[in-house]
């Protein structure tokens, strides 16, 4: 089999984590299939952290610092062009997005999404179970050789220490991009910062009315948390974007999550599973949230947050 | 500029997803649909482009089942021309193949800028920006909103993990994965997409049967109910409240 | 020339200048008439004869607000007398020696007294106790009028007085009696002291006295129609062409495109008709929850800014000229409108604001302009069929507890069909008390069912939200099982979903008796087929507008809580002229920005303001959140209990205990 293809995405100059895991896994299954995993990051940035990603080969596409999407997309076929790549891997973020399905609808590849378990099986392929539906089913998929795989972030651990250096081959991108980056927007860090509070009382669009906040409010005093919120409430213009938990808004991990009216769509679980304690209140005994919760309970939430309110002592 | 917003269906997921009698699908024929709502997203931030520089903007649709009425609800909220792509397919044709038809259709269709979802409840397989992107050989981007015309080019921002942004200009033709709309999508009344629906004729073009496309196969299809599912409390808000009460007071987490 | 040639000249041409001016404003009406819908108001003609009877002989709702009512029918009265006058002056100068006799001629005399009084006290009550119901209207015009009409009674006596110095000279008159004219005949007795009583005296005073009187009156008819007393001609036709079909019912028949009101073309000719009849007395703005609420809403100004708009480019408005809807109207107010009809009940001339309202929010719903609360449980409706957004498999769960299975409606004939609705089966709060209906039902032998989840919202709010196509789409699948289930009757707890079943459904042929809950345990009490015992608790009760005011459903309730050996109170507004809990119409879907107190907040201080009431009675599952709401915001919920009939019928059967606020339940179990 050809060797496994791992796209590395930065973070703040380092791996993202997500990198890190797909490093992980990619590394024991390159044993199991008997291959060798090459890494391919993008920027200069990039450099350091290829030739510690314990990959046995690395290509950096230098040139523009920052990612864009046209260009990145030319390197990966590049590098698919002159290796003939058993599997290709990406975190399913906004670059596995871009990447992913591109690059397999161009190369012919099959393809598969939402990722969050990727084994080995006899005879060269593999086989994936993938979040459908906003995680409300599992799919559980045959993965070919040659696929390419998106892996929602945080579906399996990251190996602590990676030994030894990956040589970095500079890969020269051919070619005029039809896409430049104008600039780039760091994010709005807004009023509290939600990464640090120990108890947050996060609101979904459960919360059907924008006046209904005020219960959240006064739930977050009487406890001593901040409120946070899913993505929806944020695009309503209901609470501003700093307080917006998952893949596009912040990832937290604070002692307590307490979910409410949140449904638990992958992409809002992928900001808060590694929670310590998280406590889900959903009408819906089927939400997925209930998956990575602790404890749940399928009462109303606009019932419940007055009274626990008033039994924590609050807003009298 | 000429927009082509590409629209489906998929399962309303408030109801319950009854799975067919392989435990591979869907059965299809008892759920309720509803419109892919980032698909609405992307439809809005189209009207709203053109209701600022004057876009042309076609809705575009496989015909897969009951689209008619998602493809009159785009006419009557304000997109120009409504193309219905007919063939041989039903609601199980997987999201390569439809973006293979898709492609097909578009390359020659004269675009310049396609806006799709940036993704959808059921597409596994990979996301049809992503897809067509590399099909047609177009430059693409995913989780995009503020989408602009800029002489020609477009401008738009594209959304990362933690809050970050970036804004990109491209040339055209371009495909791009719409994440959210300048405004949440307007609502149009019933009446008028009837009214519509009796004045303005859907556009069918003729796109053959199924492409032939490389897959990977779903072996099954599953509830998650299995894992670590939350230790459950039973009982009407009071009890909860005490519940939760009692949790806070373990963990020393109150204030 | 004589007195007379001259009078008779000045009469002709102020009577021509007079119509002319008069039909220039009548023409263009009349064109704008010819434009609008379609509407018929020319059946029943008994019936409509009686309503002109009691409202504009009787002055049944004038009367509601008594100084004003007395006052208006002094003046009212003097218009009629006035008519004798003019044919008694006209006719006088006309042809010498005519006269209406001396009954006629004490009346007129009688009259002008009663006017003057009438004057003084419409001046009074708008000067001095100046009423919050006039606030926009236009006091010069009230001023002007009441000048005019003063100045014309006045002229009356005035020429009645030189009758008798002109008679002789220049009527050729041997005998001027002015026995009966005692106003008159006083005046004369003072001109003869004075010594006015010269020919050239008695030809300036009788000449003044006339035109005051009939020169006046003339230009009055000429001004009518450019002023608020056009309702003087208008107010018997538009009475007479009220809306004599179940009030509860908004659109009569399927409008062919869409019920958006866009231009006056779209309106019914009974709706411009509307506009040119108000008074502007202001009673719709003075019932108003919106208005009371501080919202921008006053009824009365969406009629008058609907009316100067139609007069300022009669219907043929440029493109860029600002939309009725959004522009005449603002669309806060018209979002603000909780379609209550507490306005349409207390409009003394039957101006009908709803449906123009529903019309105008029907053109913005149609540009896309509604709240986007709203606009969410409008989408709910269409997919889940309910205003939660919950999967239709969780509409019958409230059923799961009972003891006993509900029959399947759609799979066996029933007597009854419980039409549940959104709230009893989706509310938490208010599906408490659901199963308890069915627990009674049970009890009291009813052969029932219900359609479990093929039931769907009636659409009674989404017509109202001005979605007719949607309140469409809901009917056709509720009409759709409905007809293919046996049963003879529907109930309900919702007066919603009564109105919608009641009186929309009516187009699209469904002709079953529907009944609300109150009316239904009512009569299996009266049949012995529910014995019951006292629940002594002293409450006031709360109508609800879509059962009291839109379905005149305001006795049942009382005798049934008369029944539970209740002490009912009334609060002073009740029955038919009840104060809205500000739900209605969509309202509870809706932002509430812009409320200064909220409707529901001000009817529960209206109930604690009766002595000794514990218990503040509703019958709709929607009150029960509202006022629910409204007595914990106030903070009264230890001492005043929001309970649905329900939960006291529980009591006097026996299933549940008598429901106390937390405070005499404190007192209870000490
Ligand atoms: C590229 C991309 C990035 C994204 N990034 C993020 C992100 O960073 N963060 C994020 O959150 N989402 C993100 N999303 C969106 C995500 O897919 C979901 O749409 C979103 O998380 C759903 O939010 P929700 O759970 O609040 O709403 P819903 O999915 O609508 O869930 C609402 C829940 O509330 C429950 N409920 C309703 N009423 C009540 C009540 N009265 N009491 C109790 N429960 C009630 C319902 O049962 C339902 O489960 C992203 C999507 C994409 C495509
Ligand atoms: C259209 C509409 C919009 C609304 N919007 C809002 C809004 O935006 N914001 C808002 O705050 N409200 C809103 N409400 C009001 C809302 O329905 C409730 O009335 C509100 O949440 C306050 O009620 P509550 O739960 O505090 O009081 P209650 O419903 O009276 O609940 C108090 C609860 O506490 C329990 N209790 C009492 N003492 C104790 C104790 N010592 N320990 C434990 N439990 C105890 C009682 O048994 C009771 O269940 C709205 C209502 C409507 C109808
Ligand atoms: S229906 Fe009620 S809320 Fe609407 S205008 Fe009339 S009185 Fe006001
Ligand atoms: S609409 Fe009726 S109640 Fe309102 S001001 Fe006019 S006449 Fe009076």
């Amino acid at each position: 089999m050809g060797p496994i293809i791992v796209v590395v995405e930065m973070q703040s100059d380092a791996m993202s984590p997500a990198s890190a895991e797909l490093l992980s896994r990619a590394r024991q299954l390159a044993r199991a299939q008997s291959t060798r995993v090459v890494a391919l990051g993008f920027g200069e940035a990039a450099r350091g952290a290829l030739g510690s990603s314990g990959a046995d080969d690395a290509f950096l596409a230098a040139g523009a610092d920052a990612y864009v999407p046209t260009q990145a997309e030319a390197a990966l076929r590049q590098v698919l062009q002159e290796t003939a790549a058993g599997l290709v891997l990406l975190p399913n973020t906004t670059m596995g997005m871009d990447l992913g399905a591109a690059t397999a609808a161009a190369e012919g590849r099959p393809m598969v999404a939402y990722a969050t378990s990727l084994a080995a099986v006899e005879g060269g392929a593999f086989k994936a179970t993938s979040q459908v539906y906003g995680g409300k089913l599992v799919a559980e998929v045959a993965v070919p050789e040659g696929s390419v795989v998106t892996v929602l972030p945080g579906s399996w651990p990251a190996d602590e220490a990676v030994s030894g250096t990956t040589p970095v081959r500079d890969l020269v991108v051919a070619g005029e991009s039809p896409m430049e980056l104008v600039r780039t927007i760091e994010p709005d860090t807004g009023d509290v910062d939600i990464t640090r509070a120990d108890v947050l009382v996060s609101v979904g669009r459960g919360i059907q009315d924008p006046d209904n906040l005020e219960l959240a409010d006064e739930l977050a005093e009487a406890l001593g948390a901040v409120v946070s919120c899913s993505r929806p409430v944020v695009d309503a213009g209901w609470l501003p974007r700093a307080r917006q938990v998952g893949k596009s808004g912040q990832t937290v991990k604070p002692k307590l999550y307490l979910a409410l009216g949140i449904s638990g769509a992958p992409e809002h679980l992928q900001g808060m599973k590694d929670s310590e304690i998280i406590v889900a209140i959903n009408s819906d005994p089927t939400a997925p949230i209930f998956e990575v919760a602790h404890y749940g309970a399928t009462c109303d939430i606009l019932e419940l947050m007055p009274i626990l309110t008033e039994r924590l002592g609050g807003a009298d | 500029m000429r927009i082509a917003v590409l629209v489906k269906d998929v399962p309303d997921l408030v109801e319950e997803l009854e799975l067919d009698e392989s435990g591979r699908g869907l059965a299809v024929d008892d759920l309720s649909y509803v419109p892919s709502e980032w698909d609405d997203q992307a439809l809005e931030e189209a009207l709203l482009l053109k209701e600022a520089s004057g876009a042309h903007v076609s809705a575009v649709a496989l015909d897969t089942g009951d689209v008619d009425n998602m493809l009159y609800t785009a006419l009557a909220k304000g997109a120009d021309r409504a193309v219905k792509l007919v063939g041989d397919y039903d609601r199980t044709l997987p999201g390569r193949q439809r973006a293979r038809i898709l492609a097909d259709y578009l390359a020659g269709a004269g675009y310049d800028l396609v806006m799709t979802g940036v993704q959808a409840v059921d597409d596994l397989d990979g996301q049809i920006a992503g897809l067509l992107g590399g099909m047609l050989g177009w430059p693409h981007a995913s989780v995009v909103r503020d989408v602009a015309v800029d002489s020609g080019a477009v401008r738009f921002v594209q959304e990362y993990a933690g809050g970050r942004m970036a804004e990109f200009r491209s040339s055209t033709p371009l495909v791009l994965g719409v994440q959210a709309a300048k405004k949440p999508p307007r609502y149009v009344p019933i009446a008028r997409i009837r009214q519509v629906s009796r004045s303005a004729a859907l556009e069918e073009v003729e796109a053959g049967g199924s492409p032939s496309e490389s897959l990977a196969a779903i072996e099954r299809l599953y509830r998650p109910e299995a894992q670590g599912h939350a230790t459950m409390w039973d009982g009407d808000a009071e009890q909860v409240a005490a519940a939760l009460v009692a949790l806070l007071d373990e963990q020393h987490l109150r204030s | 020339m004589t007195l007379r040639t001259m009078l008779m000249a000045a009469t002709i041409v102020v009577a021509l200048a007079s119509v002319g001016v008069f039909s220039v404003r009548g023409r263009a009406i009349w064109t704008v008439l010819r434009r609008t819908r379609p509407v018929v108001r020319w059946d029943r003609i008994g019936e409509r004869l009686l309503s002109v009877g009691t409202q504009v002989f009787g002055h049944r709702r004038m009367v509601r607000i008594p100084l004003s009512g007395i006052l208006h029918y002094f003046i009212f009265s003097g218009f009629v007398v006035l008519l004798l006058d003019i044919v008694g002056t006209i006719g006088q100068v006309f042809r010498p020696g005519f006269g209406i006799g001396p009954w006629l001629s004490l009346a007129v005399d009688v009259w002008v007294a009663l006017v003057l009084v009438g004057v003084l006290m419409a001046v009074y009550n708008r000067a001095v106790l100046r009423p919050a119901r006039f606030h926009g209207s236009d006091e010069r015009d009230a001023y002007m009028i009441l000048v005019l009409i003063a100045i014309i009674v006045v002229g009356i006596v005035v020429h009645e007085s030189f009758y008798p110095v002109v008679a002789a000279s220049f009527f050729h008159v041997a005998d001027p009696s002015l026995k009966s004219e005692f106003l008159g005949n006083g005046l004369y007795h003072v001109w003869q002291n004075l010594g006015w009583t010269t020919p050239t005296a008695g030809l300036v005073g009788y000449t003044v006295g006339y035109l005051m009187d009939i020169g006046v009156v003339f230009a009055f008819l000429a001004y009518l129609p450019y002023s608020k007393h056009f309702h003087i001609l208008l107010a018997v036709p538009n009475i007479f062409f009220r809306n004599l079909r179940p009030i509860g019912e908004l659109v009569e028949s399927p409008p062919d495109e869409t019920m958006a009101i866009r231009s006056f073309d779209d309106m019914r000719w009974k709706d411009v008709l509307d506009l040119f009849t108000c008074t502007e007395c202001g009673r719709c703005q003075d019932v108003c929850p919106a208005y009371a609420a501080g919202q921008p809403l006053s009824p009365k100004m969406v009629i008058l800014d609907l009316r100067d708009r139609l007069v300022s480019d009669w219907g043929r408005s440029e493109a860029d000229a600002p939309p009725l809807a959004g522009g005449a109207v603002s669309r806060e107010a018209l979002w603000a409108c909780t379609t209550c009809g507490a306005c349409q009940q207390a409009c003394p001339v039957f101006i009908e604001h709803v449906p123009k309202i529903a019309g105008l929010r029907a053109a913005l719903l149609e540009d896309g302009d509604v709240d986007p609360a709203a606009q969410k449980v409008l989408v709910a409706w269409e997919r889940q069929g309910n205003s939660f957004g919950q999967p239709a498999r969780k509409r019958p769960e409230w059923a799961k507890g009972l003891e006993f299975p509900i029959r399947d409606a759609r799979k066996e004939p029933v007597d009854w069909l419980w039409f549940v609705g959104d709230f009893a089966a989706l509310d938490p709060r208010a599906r408490e008390m659901t199963p308890v209906v069915g627990e009674l039902l049970h009890r009291a032998g009813v052969d029932f069912g219900i359609l479990y989840e093929a039931e769907v919202n009636s659409g009674n709010d989404a017509l109202r939200i001005g979605e007719y196509g949607l309140f469409e789409t809901l009917a056709q699948k509720n009409l759709k099982v409905l007809e293919k289930a046996t049963f003879q009757r529907v109930f309900t707890t919702d007066p919603h979903s009564l109105n919608a079943l009641k009186n929309e459904y009516r187009k699209f042929g469904f002709d079953k008796p529907v009944f609300h809950y109150t009316e239904a345990f009512l009569a299996l009490i009266q049949e012995g087929r529910l014995p019951v015992s006292p629940v002594p608790i002293r409450a006031t009760y709360h109508d609800p507008c879509y059962l009291g005011r839109w379905n005149h459903i305001t006795e049942a309730p009382r005798e049934l809580l008369r029944v539970l050996g209740v002490d009912l109170r009334e609060m002073p507004r009740h029955g038919e002229q009840s104060f809205c809990c500000g739900a209605g119409g969509g309202r509870i879907w809706m932002d509430e920005s812009g409320i200064v107190e909220r409707p529901a907040n001000q009817r529960i201080r209206e109930a604690l303001a009766l002595p000794g009431i514990t218990h503040f009675v509703v019958a709709c599952p929607k009150d029960v959140s509202m006022f629910h709401a409204a007595a914990t915001a106030l903070g009264v919920d230890d001492r005043l209990r929001v309970t649905d009939v329900t939960e006291l019928l529980a009591a006097a059967v026996g299933l549940r205990a008598t429901p106390l606020p937390a405070a005499m339940a404190m007192g209870a179990s000490e």
